[in-house]
């Protein structure tokens, strides 16, 4: 089945189009993201484990710098790590997994443009609405902690993309753990063994500079690091420029193993995809 | 099911009774448990797998400090093993009850819970267990036993007793916000994420409660008592926990279920079935 409509009159027409209907997507999800705020905010709550464990490691802290963080440098990085978790965020695999199951997914077929970039944007679109509500609640906590020590440099240039990239490879991991629910029908549980993986290993619940050496050298290798404790290190200006370097190129490998599995997975599960009426 | 039965319809009951409809709850779910043996699998040796793995940032702790706040290493393995047990109970008895309730009101289906002839509460929080949770807790149990055989402590009966007592209070501490949650489900729809945000904050009841100053010490000890849940019990096996802050968690867990009973109580009210 081919997901972009036929009818295209050439192809800046047909790129016109696209731009109209990604604009007209994002309104949905915004509206969407607006009109469930009440479970947006939940969500948002849950998602503060980075700043318990900012009170928690601060305070552990007072007796002296702990692996190379001192209090300020907790404060800065547990921040850091609230916020980039909430710019990354995605729920894809919930909603497709749900969808590819229930047959649900038919409908989003017959619309003339690809399924996936309707989640994208239904993603995207609540970014302003999460960070409305994540950004006062850092800063609250800011001013209560008090002192931060993060250093501002060009490198903060470099964090959007580091940001982007990492919120890329979430999507990627969670469309090719969705696309599983074509073959097997508890995709989305599979996925909660990559989240319980992904709190720990990702420098979520403390940083990964803190594991033991050993550990640490391999754990910084694997995607969940990529996720989000490179883009975190990097914003509060812990790295130096060959690490700044070697991040990214982790970043761009890991988004390319899992890019390429998840279109890989699509493809072939649509193949199989068998809801009623399909 | 007589008539008077069901005229008499939320009215007062016997402890027995409901004993008896706790049991036969009790007995339908192990029985459909143990239909799906891959349940072992999927939901209690992975709950163990879960329990050891969030204990990372424990041990990255200890390994930096080598004493949390005057905990040494062996009696933090006693608090995680209490921390695993109170986990292992809430993914067993309450969070499948509150998921299914929630269910109901949301699909207007509370209607058939709301019928039955015994308090509609009690009624929705046995509505459903996990009992392959319970290999979780299993495994707490274990934890906290080798914990007090390396430090080498056997504890008074007196203690025992307090950090059962503790136990209990945390559990009803852990229902009365269950609760608090099924109350907040009439009124919202897509709250399901909120057994998730107990499952959040619980994971810092891993932690010893003196790690927590000032502001979150108070919300933790008298507002999501995490301390009562675990840090008490262990308190207690280790001979330290003193009697005026076993009272004062045993109140603070009966208020907040006294609370919580009266916001049931009005979110009932407020139900409005499928159909009407």
């Amino acid at each position: 089945m081919s997901h972009v409509a036929t009818d295209m009159s050439g192809e800046t027409g047909g790129l016109r189009r696209l731009g109209r209907v990604t604009a007209a997507m994002w309104r949905l999800g915004a509206s969407e993201a607006l009109a469930y705020r009440a479970a947006m905010l939940v969500w948002i709550l849950t998602t503060t484990f980075p700043l318990v464990s900012l009170a928690l490691w601060h305070s552990l802290a007072g007796g002296g710098a702990i692996g190379g963080y001192g209090r300020a440098e907790f404060t800065a990085y547990f921040l850091a790590a609230f916020v980039i978790r909430q710019m990354t965020a995605s729920w894809v695999v919930w909603d497709l997994a749900a969808q590819i199951a229930s047959g649900d997914l038919s409908t989003l077929l017959m619309r003339p443009v690809h399924p996936l970039l309707h989640h994208l944007m239904s993603n995207l679109a609540a970014l302003p609405v999460r960070m409305m509500l994540a950004v006062p609640l850092g800063l609250v906590v800011l001013i209560f902690v008090g002192d931060v020590e993060a250093d501002a440099g060009l490198h903060l240039l470099l964090a959007p993309a580091a940001v982007l990239m990492a919120w890329l490879l979430n999507v990627s991991v969670q469309i090719a753990v969705a696309c599983l629910a074509f073959w097997v029908t508890s995709s989305a549980s599979l996925f909660e063994l990559w989240l319980g993986l992904y709190m720990v290993l990702s420098g979520y619940a403390v940083p990964t500079g803190l594991f033991p050496a050993g550990l640490a050298a391999v754990v910084r290798y694997l995607p969940f690091h990529a996720a989000l404790g490179f883009p975190v290190e990097l914003t509060i200006g812990r790295l130096s420029g060959p690490e700044i370097a070697a991040g990214f190129a982790l970043q761009l490998l890991w988004l390319a193993v899992f890019g390429a599995l998840a279109l890989w997975l699509w493809r072939r599960g649509l193949r199989v995809y068998g809801a009623v009426g399909a | 099911m007589t008539a008077p039965d069901l005229a008499a319809g939320t009215g007062a009951r016997s402890p027995g009774y409901y004993l008896r409809l706790i049991g036969g709850q009790l007995r339908m779910s192990v029985l459909a448990a143990l239909q799906y043996r891959l349940g072992f699998w999927t939901e209690g040796v992975l709950g163990v797998v879960w329990s050891a793995l969030g204990m990372a940032p424990l041990l990255v702790a200890v390994e930096h400090l080598e004493t949390v706040e005057g905990w040494t290493a062996w009696e933090l393995v006693v608090l995680t093993g209490c921390f695993t047990l109170v986990s292992g109970l809430f993914g067993a008895l309450i969070q499948p009850a509150l998921n299914e309730s929630m269910n109901h009101i949301r699909r207007g289906t509370l209607d058939y819970v709301l019928l039955r002839p015994a308090d509609a509460l009690v009624l929705c929080l046995v509505t459903a267990f996990a009992p392959w949770r319970l290999v979780e807790a299993l495994g707490g149990l274990i934890l906290i036993v080798v914990g007090m055989i390396e430090i080498g402590r056997v504890p008074a009966a007196l203690d025992i007793l307090s950090a059962l007592g503790m136990g209990v209070a945390g559990m009803v501490a852990l229902y009365a916000f269950g609760v608090m949650i099924l109350c907040a489900s009439f009124r919202a729809v897509q709250l399901q994420n909120l057994t998730f945000l107990i499952e959040a904050i619980l994971d810092f009841a891993r932690w010893p409660a003196q790690v927590f100053r000032g502001f979150l010490r108070m919300v933790f000890t008298f507002v999501v008592p995490l301390a009562v849940m675990t840090t008490y019990p262990a308190e207690a096996l280790l001979g330290r926990l003193e009697g005026s802050t076993v009272v004062t968690a045993l109140a603070t867990s009966a208020g907040l279920m006294l609370v919580a009973r009266v916001l049931w109580l009005r979110a009932l009210r407020g139900y409005t079935s499928a159909s009407s």
